[in-house]
C-alpha cells in the first residue's frame, strides 16, 4: 500500500486512508487557495454571462429594453445598498478560500 | 393530482443552476480532452516505462513520478476542487430549501403505488461513515441526502443520466436467466431507485424490490417512483443480510455499490445473492472496472480517488478478482476478461453471473 504524501486518516473498516478536509496538492497552500480561487471566480463570470444571455435575449424578445438604457441606469440609494451587499457577498464567495490558509510560520 | 417539485427539485435559483451547470463543464474539461490530462500524464508515465524496460510493478512506483510532475498536482488540486465546488453548491442551495424540501418527502411517503418499508430498530454499519465520493454526510446522514446524491449524480454524468438514460440503458443489457423466467427482481443498494424503476418498466408483470440502508436514499426512491406511478417497494436493509427467503429472487442486480464496500462485506454480499438468487437466476453487477489491467494513469487515479475522493475501499475491491469470488459462492460469470465487458460507460465493467443449479 503506498504512503500518501497528504495527512491521513484512517476509515472504520481498514481501506484506504483518506485525507483530510484541505489537502494541500501544490507544495504550499497559497498556490492551493490561487487555484481555487481562480476556478471559483471562474464558476462566478459564467454565472453572470449565463443570466445576462438570459436577460439580453428576453429583453430583445419582448421589446422592453435597450442597451442604451442599461448603459445609463443610475441606481437610487437602497438598490445601490443593496448591490453594495450582492458585491461584498461576491467578494466573499471568490476569495473565502483566503480563510483556508493557516497562519503558520515558513518551513 | 399535480406534483409540487420535480423529480429532481430545482436549486435554490438560477444562479445556483447555472453554477453546477459551470461544474459540470469544468469537470468535462478536467477529465477530458479539454484539459488533457489524462493522455499528457499517461504518455509522460510511459516514457518512464519505456525508459526502464518493464512495467511498474505497483501503484506506489507510479505516485512517485506522479507527485513529482507539477501538472499531475495541478490536476490532483483542480480534480479535488470541482467535487468540493459541486457539493458545497448543492447543499446551500437545498439548505435554503430545507423546509419545504422535508415536506415534499413527507407528503410522498405514504401514497403508493408502491411501498416504502423502513426498519425502526435499524442500526447502521460503521463501514457506511463515510462521506463517499465527499458527498457531506455520505448517504444517510441528512434527511436530504436524496436529493443531494441526485443533483451530484446529475454532474457527475455529466447529461448522459439526466433522464435516467444510463440506468435504462444498463438494466436492458442485463440478460434474462435462460429459461426466461422473471417474477423477482432485487435492486441491491438501490440508492434513489433508478435501477429499480427501470426493472419494473422492463419486466411489468415482475415484482421488483430496492433494498438500501440509507432512510434518505429510500425516501427519496420512493417518492420518485411514486411520481412516476411505478409500482416497486423500497425496503430499508443491509445487502449482505436482506432475510428474504432462499432462491426467492430471478434478477439480483448491483450497480456500482461493491466499490463502496469493504471487502468482507462484498463477500458476505456475494454469498447473500448466492443464497437469494434461485438456481438459474442471474446476479448482475456493474461496477469500476479491475485497475491492474489499466494504463498508468488509470491506475493512479484509483489510488487518488480512493484517498481524495472519499472511495476508501475501492482500491481494493478494483485489485480483488471478483470473477473468482462470485465461482466461489456457487456463480457461473462469463468467460470473457472482465476489461472487455463493458459496463454502458468507458471506466465501468459487468459481471453476469448465473446461480448454478
Amino acid at each position: 500500500m503506498s504512503q500518501s504524501p497528504y495527512p491521513t486518516q484512517q476509515t472504520p473498516e481498514g481501506g484506504a486512508p483518506l485525507v483530510g478536509d484541505s489537502p494541500s496538492y501544490l507544495k504550499d497552500p497559497v498556490l492551493d487557495v490561487t487555484v481555487r480561487m481562480l476556478v471559483e471566480l471562474a464558476a462566478q463570470v459564467w454565472v453572470d454571462r449565463e443570466r445576462l444571455l438570459v436577460i439580453e435575449s428576453l429583453l430583445d424578445e419582448r421589446g422592453v429594453m435597450t442597451r442604451a438604457a442599461i448603459e445609463n441606469y443610475r441606481p437610487g440609494p437602497a438598490r445601490l445598498a443593496a448591490l453594495r451587499q450582492e458585491r461584498s457577498r461576491f467578494i466573499d464567495d471568490v476569495f473565502k478560500d483566503l480563510k483556508r490558509i493557516p497562519a503558520d510560520q515558513e518551513k | 393530482m399535480t406534483p409540487s417539485m420535480d423529480i429532481l427539485p430545482k436549486v435554490a435559483s438560477r444562479a445556483d443552476a447555472s453554477y453546477l451547470d459551470f461544474v459540470e463543464g469544468f469537470r468535462e474539461y478536467i477529465v477530458g480532452k479539454g484539459a488533457d490530462f489524462e493522455e499528457r500524464l499517461d504518455a509522460a508515465l510511459r516514457a518512464q516505462q519505456s525508459a526502464r524496460a518493464e512495467r511498474f510493478q505497483n501503484v506506489d512506483e507510479i505516485c512517485e513520478l506522479m507527485h513529482k510532475m507539477p501538472l499531475a498536482r495541478l490536476r490532483d488540486r483542480l480534480a479535488r476542487t470541482q467535487q468540493e465546488m459541486k457539493w458545497q453548491k448543492i447543499v446551500s442551495s437545498y439548505e435554503a430549501q430545507r423546509r419545504e424540501l422535508a415536506d415534499e418527502l413527507a407528503t410522498w411517503d405514504s401514497r403508493g403505488p408502491g411501498r416504502l418499508l423502513l426498519d425502526q430498530n435499524f442500526v447502521y454499519p460503521p463501514y457506511v461513515n463515510v462521506h463517499f465520493h465527499l458527498q457531506p454526510g455520505g448517504y444517510h446522514k441528512d434527511e436530504l441526502s436524496g436529493f443531494f446524491y441526485h443533483y451530484g449524480t446529475k454532474v457527475f454524468f455529466r447529461g448522459d443520466n439526466d433522464q435516467d438514460a444510463l440506468h435504462a440503458k444498463l438494466v436492458s443489457s442485463v440478460p434474462a436467466p435462460r429459461d426466461g423466467r422473471v417474477r423477482r427482481v432485487l435492486d441491491l443498494a438501490c440508492s434513489i431507485g433508478q435501477s429499480t424503476t427501470a426493472f419494473k418498466q422492463r419486466f411489468e408483470q415482475a415484482q421488483v424490490t430496492g433494498v438500501d440502508y440509507s432512510v434518505p436514499m429510500l425516501r427519496a426512491a420512493h417518492r420518485r417512483a411514486a411520481m412516476l406511478g411505478i409500482e416497486v417497494d423500497f425496503v430499508q436493509g443491509l445487502i449482505e443480510a436482506t432475510h428474504y427467503p432462499d432462491a426467492h429472487f430471478d434478477i439480483c442486480f448491483a450497480f456500482i455499490v461493491f466499490h463502496e464496500l469493504p471487502m468482507r462485506i462484498i463477500r458476505a454480499t456475494v454469498a447473500e445473492a448466492a443464497r437469494v438468487t434461485r438456481p438459474g437466476g442471474l446476479f448482475a453487477v456493474f461496477d469500476f472496472a479491475d485497475t491492474r489491467s489499466k494504463s498508468p494513469f488509470q491506475r493512479y487515479h484509483r489510488w487518488f480517488d480512493a484517498r481524495h475522493n472519499g472511495e476508501p475501499y475501492s482500491q481494493d475491491f478494483c485489485d480483488c478478482d471478483l470473477d473468482s469470488i462470485l465461482a466461489e459462492h456457487g456463480f457461473e460469470v462469463e468467460a470473457a476478461p472482465v476489461g472487455q465487458r463493458s459496463g454502458g460507460a468507458g471506466y465501468m465493467s459487468n459481471w453476469f453471473a448465473t446461480r448454478r443449479a
